[in-house]
């Protein structure tokens, strides 16, 4: 098991060093900060020129990158073009919103998609389940963005229920996480089926139902325990696709976290912010990945010893 | 039974969802909420260019001059001023007994501080600098007087001041707190201080009761950072924000609509061009320039894509410009006009006109397809090129790659038409990569050593002129500043440069 998380550890700073390294490069490719800093007012090349070298940016690239690299291992991200924030101010600011939104994206899709996987396993064929194969279908085809301004049109404006944007209270939770969860239900709710299907037609279930216990016991404690095991890889990998696709649902939200970060980072050429939300996101991704692996194997022995 | 479960456990999910839902949506008392679209990242008034900065910052700092919702310049926290030595330098008597929201005096040290600091070092890695630089430095000469000392003559001066850069800042402080502590703590001598700033969130400030100009009606203001202008005007719809800094053109029906919200549409410092390359293409001859212009109904596109927000230009300037000239009027719709001028420059069916724009600009793109329609109906071959702003600012427009006609889009909050012409048309500036024109080169300087106000504006006034004459631009539009408005808002004066100062302002 060591040697195991050894190896993946390695594989992850190679994959952080390559993410980095493609961000740091292609970011370059396009767009001045110094001019978007200036605001292509009243400049002169000298003036680019004296902001370009406060910025370090008239270094050649790979000096530029290593001294990114070494500000890493020493925990400096350095500070942003924009008014000179300390990055990591920013991203500690920034990272738990965007994990505490995936989280609870991630709960309520749990909460909606076990109990209607269930009821479509266990009404295969007939109406409930059609009609939940085409609800998971329809939202697996929803654009989210659309999908959240159309609640804030409903829950805030109209019903007047729920802040339209911002991280403030449990209730601003609600609609940034419903739009993210309703893509993931979706297709957990595919899975929970399937799953359900595939462990109802085991032999113990049907020992189980001879044996007199009750429907919802059977359902709940024999067959949903042995088809989570699925759910719980799948649910882990999804956590990391998750973060990713949080930027869009952070925007329409204005929820101050990493999507946001990067998001605007991207448009003001802001090479610090950027590079060190990405590092850290990639930093996440590749960590939970790794766990996934490693409580696989914890759950089924038989994947350890191989 | 199963079903009953499963609608058990649904029923209960939605409870617990919806179970902390009390929102509040009315604001506490005495607190304003504003939206600006950027989080400028400092408060330091060297360190920004972003109008969004002076929304919010101009309640916490004063220049030595102000500029009120009229756009009128008087005494900030200099109360006269007058020069002398043939206009080479500038003394100012300065307001006695302010003090800065610590505590320190402000005094003639903190307006030397303020500019060493900004035509200094630090200074230097900002954007603020270059705006400045026609002082050659500040003389203290008492405790209430001060003297600039000019490199060259700046007839702008007075009004560049009023803001951004020239905000006077607090030395002491800054000396011992240092620069990065300064830039996320700032202090200032404003109606309104300092209470707290969260990153890309909002920024926090309170009542000055001390102010020199007197003490603020408003307990508090609060400026939200919200990108999105679709969610601003959610925010504002639901009563969360007090005033809305972004609405576009398409969303300005529904806050008209909205029973609790006014729109205030102004003419604001914007205007919106389409810069003709005259080194290539058919866009080489004045006579087709000139018929291009005349066969894009502008009146239409304000109607049609502005929803009206927004008039005609006929040089690259608002009305509110210093320079601008009412009987310089724009060429009139006319295309069987231009059908004919294009006809006899001989310019061929189906010749290629290529539109360079900003991307990411929604309404400029709808301008620009409109713009399209009518060069398709003179006969030509209009494509439209979106580029990413930085793309198209920092490479196409310097580097002479743009199509026949680019995007330009202006709006100095200095309302002053040398600060627009000069980067526009001198030979060798970046947004002037076709052109050199020794005439219009000698225009441009010699305005900028003119102190007599109405002389200047005379050689401003032929400037546009002569621009309008070798049809350098196909002039759009000047579109208004558009604001969304609670209307528990009392005494709001809606400023066309967006640099908003609340003391007079209360909530209900």
């Amino acid at each position: 098991m060591a040697g195991f998380i050894f190896k993946r550890l390695l594989q992850a700073v190679f994959v952080v060093l390559a993410v980095t390294l493609i961000v740091s490069f292609a970011i370059r490719l396009s767009g001045d900060p110094a001019i978007m800093l200036m605001g292509g007012g009243n400049v002169t090349e000298q003036d680019l020129q004296n902001i370009r070298q406060s910025l370090g940016l008239e270094r050649p690239f790979y000096v530029q990158y290593l001294s990114f690299l070494e500000g890493m291992v020493t925990g400096d991200f350095g500070k942003s073009f924009m008014g000179g924030t300390p990055v990591s101010m920013l991203i500690a600011n920034a990272l738990p919103a965007t994990l505490l939104l995936a989280f609870a994206s991630l709960l309520a899709s749990i909460v909606l998609s076990v109990p209607l996987g269930v009821y479509a396993a266990v009404n295969r064929g007939r109406w409930p389940d059609q009609m939940i194969r085409i609800l998971s279908l329809v939202g697996l085809s929803f654009p989210n963005f659309w999908l959240a301004i159309m609640m804030v049109l409903l829950f805030s404006i109209v019903l007047g229920l729920l802040p339209p944007s911002g991280m403030e209270g449990p209730e601003s939770f609600v609609m940034p996480a419903l739009t993210m969860a309703i893509i993931l239900t979706a297709t957990n709710v595919r899975l929970v089926r399937t799953s359900m299907l595939e462990t109802l037609s085991q032999q113990y279930i049907m020992v189980a139902r001879s044996k007199g216990l009750r429907d919802r016991v059977v359902l709940y404690k024999h067959a949903l325990r042995n088809s989570a095991i699925p759910l719980v890889t799948y649910i882990g990998l999804q956590f990391g696709g998750l973060i990713g696709g949080i930027v869009i649902v952070e925007r329409v939200f204005n929820w101050p976290g990493m999507g946001t970060l990067a998001f605007d980072a991207i448009s003001n050429r802001d090479y610090p912010v950027l590079q060190g939300t990405i590092t850290v996101l990639a930093l996440f991704i590749v960590l939970i990945n790794l766990l996934v692996d490693i409580a696989y194997g914890l759950i089924d022995p038989r994947i350890r010893t191989e | 039974m199963k079903f009953s479960t499963t609608m058990k456990v649904l029923g209960l999910t939605a409870a617990v969802a919806l179970a902390p839902v009390m929102v509040s949506g009315a604001q506490a008392a005495g607190t304003l909420t504003t939206a600006v679209a950027i989080d400028p990242g400092s408060w330091d008034p060297i360190d920004t260019f972003l109008v969004n900065w002076s929304s919010a910052a101009n309640n916490l700092f004063d220049g030595l001059t102000a500029r009120g919702a009229d756009m009128k310049l008087r005494p900030g926290l200099a109360t006269s001023w007058e020069f002398l030595d043939n206009n080479s330098r500038i003394r100012f008597k300065l307001r006695q007994n302010v003090k800065f929201h610590n505590g320190e005096p402000f005094n003639a040290a903190a307006v030397k501080f303020t500019f060493d600091r900004l035509l200094g070092d630090e200074g230097r890695k900002g954007p603020q600098q270059s705006n400045y630089n026609t002082i050659d430095r500040v003389e203290v000469i008492d405790d209430n007087t001060v003297d600039f000392i000019m490199k060259q003559p700046d007839p702008v001066l007075l009004t560049k001041l009023a803001g951004y850069g020239g905000m006077i800042v607090p030395p002491k402080y800054i000396q011992e707190k240092g620069d990065a502590h300064f830039n996320l703590n700032p202090v200032g001598t404003g109606p309104f201080k300092f209470v707290e700033y969260s990153p890309k969130v909002s920024l926090t400030l309170e009542a000055f009761p001390e102010h020199w100009g007197g003490a603020p009606k408003l307990d508090k203001v609060v400026t939200r950072f919200i990108s999105e202008a679709n969610t601003q005007v959610a925010e504002l719809q639901a009563g969360r924000i007090d005033v809305a800094t972004l609405i576009p053109f398409g969303l300005a029906p529904t806050v008209e609509k909205s029973p609790n919200l006014s729109l205030i549409s102004i003419t604001g410092p914007t205007v919106v061009a389409l810069r003709l390359n005259t080194r290539d293409g058919i866009t080489k001859d004045v006579n087709v320039r000139k018929a291009l212009i005349m066969g894009i109904d502008r009146e239409a596109i304000i109607k049609a894509v502005l929803l009206g927000h927004g008039k005609p230009i006929a040089s690259f300037q608002s009305d509110l410009s210093f320079g601008y000239d009412p009987s310089l009027k724009p060429l009139p719709f006319d295309l069987a006009k231009a059908k004919q001028m294009l006809q006899q420059a001989k310019v061929p069916a189906g010749a290629p006109v290529r539109i360079d724009f900003r991307g990411n600009d929604a309404t400029f793109r709808e301008v620009a397809q409109a713009a399209a329609g009518f060069l398709q109906a003179l006969g030509l071959k209009p494509s439209l090129q979106p580029h990413e702003p930085p793309v198209l600012l920092n490479d196409i427009i310097p580097n002479g790659k743009t199509g026949e006609a680019w995007h330009n889009a202006w709006g100095g909050w200095t309302f002053d038409y040398d600060n627009t012409a000069y980067l526009m048309y001198h030979s060798g500036e970046k947004w002037n990569p076709y052109d050199n024109d020794p005439k219009l080169n000698a225009l441009l300087e010699k305005q900028r050593t003119m102190y007599d106000v109405k002389e200047r504006e005379k050689v401003l006034q032929e400037i546009a002129r002569y621009v309008a004459d070798q049809a350098l631009e196909i002039p759009l539009y000047n579109q208004n500043t558009i604001f969304g408005v609670n209307k528990r808002v009392k005494n709001f004066d809606a400023p066309a440069d967006s640099r908003f100062r609340f003391t007079e302002t209360t909530v209900e």
